[in-house]
C-alpha cells in the first residue's frame, strides 16, 4: 500500500491539488449515465433488440461476413443442427469439441449427427472439486482443447455494427474453445443481436452496477488474422484460420 | 532507405492504415462526434487522475487482483520478477505491450533466469532477430519474406518456408508450444476502466486472448494515462482506437478481463496483477503545455500520416515511442539527450493532428518543445549567427553586403558546387549533409541586368 501512497500523492502533486484538496469529478456532459437511468436504458435496449429481431439478425448477417464469418441461416434447431454437421464434414474434422451453456449444443441430438458422421465429440466442462484429480482432468481437456479440430460454442449476444460474437466465459464455457481449434462454429439467435457496441458496453455496465458483472468478456470479430510479414493478411496466427456463425430464427 | 522491397512495405502499412482510417472514419457518419466524445473522456480522467487511479485500485483488489503502483520501470520491473519468482516460473508469454518495451522487461527477465517470449507475430520475428519494434501496430513491417524465413527456419530447425502462410502456421505451431508450458503471461491494457478494476486488450492475432486464458498467472502492464472512468465509455474509445490504427470497423478480438478467475468459470488465470506505471509522466502531468500528450491512446495515426516518420522510418527516433507523438514524449519520459532533437523532426504541417482521433495539438507541442530546447542550449557561435543575420536583413545595402560577402566566403570551401566540410564551429552542420553553393549572382542582380521585352 506505501506505493499506491507516495504514488498518488505525486499524482495530486502534479495536478496542483493542496493538501485537503478531494478530487469530486462531476459526470462528462452528454456522456455519464447516472445510474438510475441506466436500467431505463437498459430495458429500452432489451425492447428494441426483441422488436428489431429481424431486421437486426438480418444486419448482423451482412456485417459478419463483411467481417470474414461464414455465415449460415437456419430456420430451427433442426436445421442448425444439420449446419454444423456440413461444417464439420467440410472441414474434414475427426475430433469436435464444444461448450454446453447453449441449449442446442446441450443436447445430444447434435452429439448424435456428429458420431454418426464418425466424429469423436466431447463436451468441454471442468469436473467438480478441487485435488489432483481435478488437476489431472483439467491437464487433459487442456491438451484436447489445443488438438481438437473444431470448437462449438453458443453466443451471448451479436453486434449488427461490426459483425461481432459476443461470449462471457463461465461454467460450461471455457476461454479457450472459441479460440484454440483451427476452427470455431458459434451459434447465434434470432433477438439476441445488439445494435451497436453502445448498447453492448451500456448493458454490461448495469451487469456491473447489479453485481453480476462476469469474469471476464470476449468479443470475436471474423477469425484470427495477422499482418505482420510485409503486410499480406493471413489467418491463424493464434486463433482460428476459420470463423462460421450459424444463425437460428427459432428453437425446436 | 534505398531498399525497394522495405519502401514497397512501409508504403503498404502507411498508406493502407491512413487510408483505412480515413475511409473508416468517413464511413461512421458520426466520426467528429466520436471524437469529440473521446477527447472529453481523456480530458476529464487526466483532470481527475488522482480519483480514478485510486477506485481503479480498490475495484482490482476487490476482485481478487493486485495492483502495484511503480514510479519506474526499475520499480515495476523488481515487482514482475517477484511474481514470476513466487510462482517458481520458468517461461513468460508476452502479448504485445509497448510499455514493457519503455520498461525493458524482456532484458529484466532474462536476467533473472526467466524465458521471456513474445507472441505477436511482428513482435516475435523481431524478438528473434533481436531488434526492437519499427511501427507501433506494425512492428516488424521492415523485415522481408526471406528474413522471416530464415528466422523462423533456424528457430525449429526445420525447412525454409516461402509463402506467408506457411511461414504464419510454422509460427503458430512454435508458439502453441511455449503458451502451453508458460506458467504466466504478461500483457500491456489499451484501457482500464476505474468503476470496475477492469482492463481492456485489443488484438487482431488473439496473442491477447491467449495470455488471459491459458497461464495461470496474468501479469497487465499500463501506463497511468490508461485509466478510463466507466465501461460505458468504452464503445467510444475502442472505436476511435481502432479505426484510427488499422482502419477495420473493430479488431478481430477485443478482451475485457475483470480480475482473476472466478469459481464459476470454466477456466482463466488464478492470478492477476496490475502495474500502473508513472516513468516521468507526472512530468508531463504537471505542465499544462504537455498535459494533454497524457490522452494518447497509442494507436499510429500520427506517425502514419507524418511525412518525415514516413520518410525517416520508426527506429529514427532513438527510443520506444517513434512518430510525432515520440517527438513529444520522449524527452518528458527519458533523460536521454536524443531525445532533446526529436521536436525539430517534423515539418509542423498539422497532418498528424488532424490524424488524432482525440485531437491532440502536437504540433503546439513540438513548438513548445522547440522554444524550449533552443532556450536551455544553443553554441555561442550560433547565437553570433543569428545576431548577424539580424543586422544584414534590417536593410536593403546591408542585406546585398551580406549576400555578396557570404557567396565570396561559402566559395572558399567549395568543390563542384556543393560544401562538404564546412569550417568550424560550423562543421557539425555538414556531418550529416551537403550545404549547395548559392548562385554566383543574385536573382536581383540577374533582375537588373535583363532587357525589358516591349511591343509584343
Amino acid at each position: 500500500m506505501t506505493d499506491r501512497k507516495a504514488f498518488l500523492a505525486s499524482v495530486r502533486q502534479a495536478l496542483g491539488r493542496r493538501p485537503g484538496d478531494v478530487a469530486t469529478p462531476q459526470p462528462i456532459a452528454g456522456l455519464s449515465v447516472p445510474d438510475d437511468e441506466l436500467e431505463r436504458m437498459a430495458r429500452q435496449v432489451r425492447e428494441v433488440m426483441a422488436e428489431r429481431a429481424g431486421g437486426l439478425l438480418d444486419e448482423m448477417a451482412e456485417a459478419a461476413s463483411r467481417a470474414g464469418w461464414v455465415v449460415h441461416r437456419a430456420v430451427n434447431d433442426s436445421e442448425a443442427v444439420e449446419v454444423i454437421r456440413d461444417i464439420c464434414v467440410d472441414s474434414g474434422a475427426r475430433s469436435v469439441l464444444k461448450s454446453v451453456e447453449e441449449p442446442l449444443l446441450a443436447s445430444e441430438r447434435l452429439d448424435d449427427a456428429l458420431a454418426a458422421a464418425g466424429m469423436d465429440v466431447r463436451a468441454m466442462v471442468r469436473p467438480e472439486g478441487t485435488g489432483a484429480e481435478v488437476e489431472k482432468a483439467m491437464g487433459e481437456l487442456r491438451s484436447r482443447v489445443f488438438e481438437a479440430d473444431v470448437g462449438i460454442t453458443g453466443a451471448d449476444y451479436g453486434i449488427a455494427e461490426t459483425g461481432t460474437v459476443v461470449l462471457h466465459p463461465r461454467m460450461g464455457l471455457s476461454r479457450l474453445i472459441s479460440l484454440a481449434p483451427p476452427l470455431h462454429v458459434a451459434v447465434l439467435r434470432k433477438g439476441d443481436v445488439l445494435p451497436s457496441l453502445d448498447e453492448l458496453f451500456l448493458l454490461e455496465r448495469e451487469s456491473h452496477v447489479q453485481g453480476r458483472l462476469a469474469g471476464s468478456m470476449n468479443l470475436i470479430t471474423g477469425p484470427s488474422r495477422t499482418g505482420d510479414i510485409e503486410g499480406a493478411i493471413v489467418t491463424g496466427i493464434h486463433g482460428p484460420t476459420e470463423v462460421h456463425l450459424a444463425l437460428v430464427d427459432r428453437s425446436g | 532507405m534505398a531498399d525497394p522491397r522495405l519502401n514497397s512495405a512501409l508504403e503498404y502499412v502507411f498508406e493502407g492504415f491512413h487510408k483505412g482510417r480515413i475511409s473508416a472514419a468517413a464511413a461512421t457518419t458520426d466520426w467528429e462526434a466520436q471524437r469529440t466524445l473521446g477527447r472529453a473522456i481523456k480530458e476529464h480522467t487526466i483532470a481527475h487522475l488522482d480519483y480514478y487511479l485510486g477506485q481503479l485500485a480498490d475495484n482490482v483488489t476487490g476482485n481478487g487482483g493486485n495492483i502495484f503502483f511503480a514510479r519506474d520501470a526499475e520499480e515495476a520491473n523488481q515487482y514482475v520478477l517477484g511474481v514470476a519468482k513466487r510462482g517458481n516460473v520458468r517461461t513468460v508469454i508476452k502479448s504485445k505491450s509497448m510499455v514493457s518495451e519503455e520498461m525493458g522487461l524482456n532484458h529484466a527477465l532474462e536476467a533473472a533466469g526467466v524465458e521471456a517470449v513474445e507472441t505477436d507475430l511482428g513482435e516475435y520475428i523481431i524478438q528473434l532477430a533481436g531488434e526492437t519494434p519499427y511501427h507501433i501496430i506494425a512492428p516488424a513491417i521492415h523485415k522481408s519474406k526471406e528474413e522471416v524465413s530464415g528466422l523462423l527456419a533456424a528457430k525449429s530447425g526445420g525447412e525454409r518456408m516461402s509463402r506467408a502462410e506457411d511461414l504464419t502456421m510454422q509460427a503458430r505451431a512454435q508458439l502453441r508450444e511455449v503458451f502451453k508450458r508458460a506458467g504466466m503471461s504478461v500483457t500491456g491494457a489499451n484501457f482500464a476502466v476505474a468503476e470496475s478494476g477492469s482492463i481492456v486488450l485489443v488484438t487482431n492475432e488473439g496473442n491477447g486472448r491467449m495470455a488471459t486464458s491459458a497461464p495461470r498467472i496474468h501479469v497487465a502492464v499500463m501506463g497511468m494515462e490508461k485509466v478510463a472512468p466507466s465501461i460505458a465509455d468504452m464503445s467510444i474509445l475502442l472505436r476511435i482506437l481502432i479505426r484510427s490504427a488499422t482502419g477495420q470497423r473493430i479488431s478481430s478480438y477485443v478482451t475485457m478481463v475483470n480480475g482473476p478467475r472466478r469459481s464459476d468459470e470454466e477456466d482463466g488465470p488464478e492470478e492477476f496483477h496490475l502495474v500502473v506505471l508513472d516513468n516521468n509522466r507526472s512530468r508531463l502531468l504537471a505542465d499544462p503545455a504537455m498535459r494533454e500528450a497524457l490522452y494518447c491512446i497509442r494507436c499510429g495515426a500520427c506517425m502514419n500520416a507524418c511525412p518525415v516518420y514516413r520518410k525517416v522510418g520508426g527506429h529514427s527516433y532513438g527510443w520506444v515511442y517513434p512518430g510525432p507523438i515520440g517527438a513529444v514524449v520522449t524527452p518528458a519520459l527519458t533523460d536521454l539527450d536524443a531525445g532533446k532533437d526529436l521536436p525539430f523532426a517534423s515539418t509542423l504541417c498539422g497532418a498528424c493532428r488532424e490524424a488524432c482521433p482525440v485531437k491532440i495539438d502536437l504540433p503546439r507541442m513540438l513548438l513548445e518543445l522547440r522554444a524550449k530546447a533552443v532556450e536551455s542550449s544553443g553554441t555561442k557561435a550560433e547565437a553570433a549567427v543569428w545576431r548577424s543575420w539580424r543586422a544584414g536583413m534590417t536593410g536593403r545595402s546591408k542585406f546585398d553586403l551580406a549576400a555578396r560577402s557570404a557567396r565570396w566566403a561559402l566559395r572558399l570551401f567549395a568543390r563542384g558546387g556543393w560544401i562538404k566540410r564546412a569550417p568550424p564551429p560550423l562543421r557539425g552542420w555538414t556531418a550529416s549533409r551537403d550545404f549547395p553553393l548559392p548562385a554566383g549572382r543574385s536573382l536581383r542582380a540577374r533582375f537588373k541586368r535583363r532587357k525589358p521585352e516591349r511591343g509584343k
